[in-house]
């Protein structure tokens, strides 16, 4: 996507900072196997100020934060500090050169009290060399003085709620000497509350002028604390930003892009009063830790109909589909799902949603979809091994698999050396489409779907557009979650918006244009152009262990 | 795996040479690539050993073979086949479904020590002298094995460290047992008073080494490899062990399938610890299952193989008569046949810098399989 000019001053003109950066990312290029997750990134971080790096899952912030911190290593491009090229073999030379990295998933010792905890690795000796904990503690108390930091470094860390292991780890770096912290998604474990309290920390950590990266793609904490912003969608930079003078919109077009090209016309169908075939009432889902993921979300998809789910990525997209498919993780729900009629309860497993009627299309694709060492004739039976069709005289027939999954490559046109070829082989939209021929092959009537075109070529695009158009049309519920609003534009009857848990707006065909999205999206208001509230009363007291 | 921290260390290691690193990379992603360079290296490092401990290779190898295959050896060698094959078992029925299980000596003293108890206690008539505690021996061993499930799913403990230090307990109480409760008074030995001639396995041959354990062994491993390839169980193992997300995700009852696969891989054990007893010399003798080292030598075959059935047996049989003919070459030219157990160790290394080499390859697509954990 061409980034518009007024958004993107070439950072050493416009700028015209006095001094070098504190850290710059020049020409990063990382490729994993087959997925380039950094193509060409330029990031510069100017001494003082909170830098936040955004876009969706999958657009390679954390791959480009975990270069700067030397946990990867670039295939093309180099890291500046200060100006001088320097080479991070590991995180502790990026240590050594004042990096500090708070991780989406704390590293810190449960059983360790808070100041053990921050020293640990650079602990203070006494002279006889026996750790001098008195100092630790000293130096622990004194430092969380500095910064805003209030946590009593005697205790132990298992015992402390998420928000203030969080300002443990920050502790942890800053006592290394980090003059750059590099923070991932760290409000994912907070509440608003505790969040609140995170900004106004790393404003005091941006005085002392150390810098912050602030990794997110909730664009409510981008403009309430950071400076600037560079947006990535799949691994370039879309946009780059000065905070002050930009807005939660043209963030979401710069993240979510604009439109897929030529998606397949689709009649809208005619309103229908008819019962759902699939309906959530009420859902409201807390993790382990307390936190609330839904909240009250209600929704229904009648037969015939596509319904999208809007939303930026990590507002309530995944725990709802976890709920419906019984893949969710523990935690605590309550509300209300049916299933074309059936009630379904926790009790209820995967296999006895998938025998009353559902098919799901998952966004992970390597991790849940396919197992990539099979075979794609495995692959396509997946689901379906108990069906008699398949059974031979004894068990499994391999003829009969490999039979049906050569009809299901011809049918949904998927290109593959042979059945017998690892579905690892496959390119992304043949795997896809691999993954669509099984569950729309299988008499299922209500179909989940996320993400169907995310890493697909054009081609592979167009043709997954019409399978779904098709499976509506012949009188199959579909639930289309997806980040891509040219595609549920395209595609989708209504829309409901998800925003941190809880939907905030529900929206027909005619009325959903990408600026109503892009709003609710937002959990800006369209009437008052203002902030809505995110989901309220979350941990209660923080309490609990991850 | 822990495919975040290890695939940054990886990332940091030299770049190879693109063209060697190119051909390398062509060599272990071509199919069946893994046993073939597995069991040539596995000969080359035989080689290496003998030349560094000062034997001449021209004057071992002979004498492996002679010891292993060689006039009265090979019955002694087909013998010794079988518990191997079935510790084999114990370790690659689960290994399938992506779990490990490394308590085979537990469970394989334990099916020793109920079979012989059994056998002492309850005096069976015909063919339910031997079936009895063959089942008992099974059912010990599958129980041993089958706590490991729990622990994980309900605890978090996984199977590899459970079954592990849960070994060295059972293998202690069936010592204490064969010491105490169930010794043979007087004798100041460690084992069992003889076992009721009808329970003794029955003989096929002369010499007594070969019993109906050995085509006991050799139907369950065909047995094993038929499920593997063609029922729906062996199916849902397979898709559990390539990508455990993706078998929970088409409704694949995953927890009840590990724990499945850890109980028969148990039972295998077990089992192989009565057919041990139920063969001569007819008793429980403590330390006699546990001190040949089956279950490591199954463990390294199975690796070796890459988990697949229908090598298991070929890499179980290559390792017995390194084995076997290597106390052969001992008798015969003097050559300790502890050089072969070094062997054996150097094999499990090689395999796992193998699989190392492979997750290389495959880093940052997040797709560690079990599979490729023995390829």
């Amino acid at each position: 996507m061409p980034i518009p000019a007024s958004n993107t001053p070439a950072p050493d003109t416009a700028e015209a900072a006095p001094e070098p950066y504190a850290a710059e990312l020049v020409g990063i290029t990382k490729r994993f196997g087959a997925v380039l997750a950094n193509d060409g990134v330029d990031l510069a971080i100017a001494p003082g100020e909170v830098h936040a790096v955004v876009g969706e899952n999958g657009a390679g912030k954390t791959t480009l934060v975990s270069i700067l911190y030397g946990l990867h290593r670039p295939d093309a491009g180099h890291v500046l500090r200060r100006g001088v090229r320097v080479r991070f073999r590991s995180p502790a030379d990026a240590i050594a050169h004042g990096l500090g990295m708070v991780h989406q998933r704390f590293r810190l010792f449960p059983g360790l009290t808070v100041a053990e905890n921050v020293v640990i690795g650079a602990e203070p000796v006494r002279r006889t060399g026996a750790i001098d904990r008195a100092a630790a503690r000293r130096a622990v108390a004194e430092l969380g003085e500095r910064y805003g930091l209030q946590v009593d470094p005697a205790a132990r860390v298992g015992d402390l709620p998420v928000g203030v292991r969080q300002r443990v780890e920050i502790l942890k770096a800053l006592y290394r000497g980090a003059e750059i912290l590099i923070l991932d998604e760290p409000t994912a474990v907070l509440t608003p509350g505790e969040a609140e309290r995170l900004f106004s920390v790393l404003r005091t950590v941006t005085a002392t002028g150390a810098s912050v990266v602030l990794v997110t793609h909730r664009l409510a904490e981008v403009l309430a604390a950071s400076d600037r912003v560079t947006v990535l969608r799949q691994g370039r930079v879309t946009g780059r930003f000065r905070t002050a003078e930009t807005t939660a919109d043209e963030l979401v077009r710069a993240m979510i892009g604009r439109t897929v090209a030529a998606a397949p016309a689709r009649h809208a169908r005619p309103a229908d009063a008819g019962p759902y075939a699939l309906e959530v009432r009420d859902l409201t889902v807390r993790d382990p830790d307390g936190v609330v993921r839904l909240a009250g979300v209600s929704l229904g998809v009648r037969p015939g109909e596509i319904v999208g789910v809007a939303g930026v990525a990590g507002s309530g997209q995944r725990e709802l589909v976890d709920q419906i498919t019984g893949l969710a993780a523990a935690g605590h729900r309550s509300g209300t799902i049916r299933l074309l009629g059936t009630e379904l309860t926790e009790a209820d497993t995967v296999r006895r949603r998938r025998a009353l009627g559902l098919a799901y299309v998952p966004e992970d694709r390597h991790g849940r979809a396919v197992a990539p060492a099979m075979s794609l004739a495995e692959n396509l039976v997946m689901g379906d091994q108990r069906a008699r069709a398949l059974r031979g005289r004894f068990g499994l027939s391999a003829a009969a698999v490999r039979a049906r999954a050569r009809a299901l490559a011809e049918r949904f046109g998927v290109r593959a050396a042979s059945v017998d070829a690892p579905v690892a082989t496959l390119s992304g939209g043949n795997m896809q489409k691999a993954v669509l021929a099984r569950e729309l092959s299988r008499d299922a009537r209500v179909v989940v779907v996320e993400e169907p075109t995310q890493g697909v070529d054009v081609g592979a695009q167009e043709r997954i557009h019409a399978l779904l158009a098709e499976a509506a049309g012949a009188g199959r519920a579909i639930l289309l979650v997806s980040s891509e609003l040219g595609e549920l534009r395209a595609l989708a009857d209504r829309v409901y918006v998800l925003y941190a848990g809880r939907i905030t707006a529900e929206l027909a065909r005619e009325q959903a244009t990408e600026d109503r999205i892009g709003a609710a999206m937002t959990g800006t208001d369209p009437a008052t152009g203002r902030a809505a509230e995110p989901a309220a009363p979350i941990t209660g007291d923080g309490e609990g262990t991850p | 795996m822990t495919a975040g921290i290890r695939g940054a260390r990886r990332a940091d290691a030299p770049e190879r040479p693109p063209a060697l690193r190119a051909a390398w990379e062509r060599i272990v992603a071509a199919p069946g690539a893994a046993p073939v360079l597995a069991i040539a290296g596995t000969l080359v490092l035989t080689t290496v050993v003998l030349l560094a401990a000062g034997v001449s290779p021209a004057e071992a190898y002979p004498a492996i073979v002679r010891g292993a295959v060689g006039e009265g050896n090979l019955e002694y060698t087909v013998a010794n086949l079988v518990p191997t094959l079935g510790m084999a078992l114990a370790f690659a029925i689960p290994f399938r479904a992506g779990e490990f299980n490394l308590g085979g000596d537990g469970q394989l003293a334990l099916g020793g020590i109920a079979a012989a108890w059994l056998a002492l206690a309850v005096p069976l008539p015909g063919g339910l002298a031997v079936a009895a505690p063959l089942a008992a021996a099974a059912l010990a061993g599958a129980l041993l094995a089958g706590v490991a499930a729990p622990l994980r799913t309900r605890l978090g403990i996984p199977a590899i460290v459970s079954t592990l230090l849960l070994s060295t307990p059972a293998v202690a109480f069936a010592s204490y047992l064969v010491r105490f409760p169930l010794g043979e008074q007087g004798t100041g030995i460690a084992q069992t008073p003889p076992l009721p001639e009808a329970a003794h396995l029955p003989a096929l041959g002369g010499s007594g080494h070969v019993t109906l354990a050995v085509p006991l062994v050799l139907a369950l491993t065909a047995a094993w490899a038929y499920a593997d390839a063609r029922t729906v169980l062996g199916y849902e193992v397979r898709a559990t062990g390539a990508n455990r997300e993706f078998a929970r995700y088409g409704g694949v009852a995953v927890d009840r399938l590990a724990t499945a696969t850890l109980a028969l891989g148990g039972a295998c054990a077990g089992l192989v610890g009565g057919l041990i007893v139920l063969g001569p010399p007819y008793r429980f003798v403590d330390g006699a299952l546990t001190a040949p080292g089956h279950t490591f030598t199954g463990i390294a075959a199975v690796l070796l193989a890459a988990g697949r059935p229908a090598a298991v047996p070929v890499t179980v049989a290559l390792l017995t008569v390194l084995h076997v003919g290597g106390e052969g070459m001992e008798r015969e030219i003097g050559v300790p046949s502890s050089l072969t157990q070094v062997v054996e160790g150097l094999v499990i290394v090689l395999v796992a810098a193998f699989a190392t080499l492979r997750g290389l390859r495959d880093r940052g697509n997040g797709t560690a399989t079990a599979g490729e954990v023995g390829a």
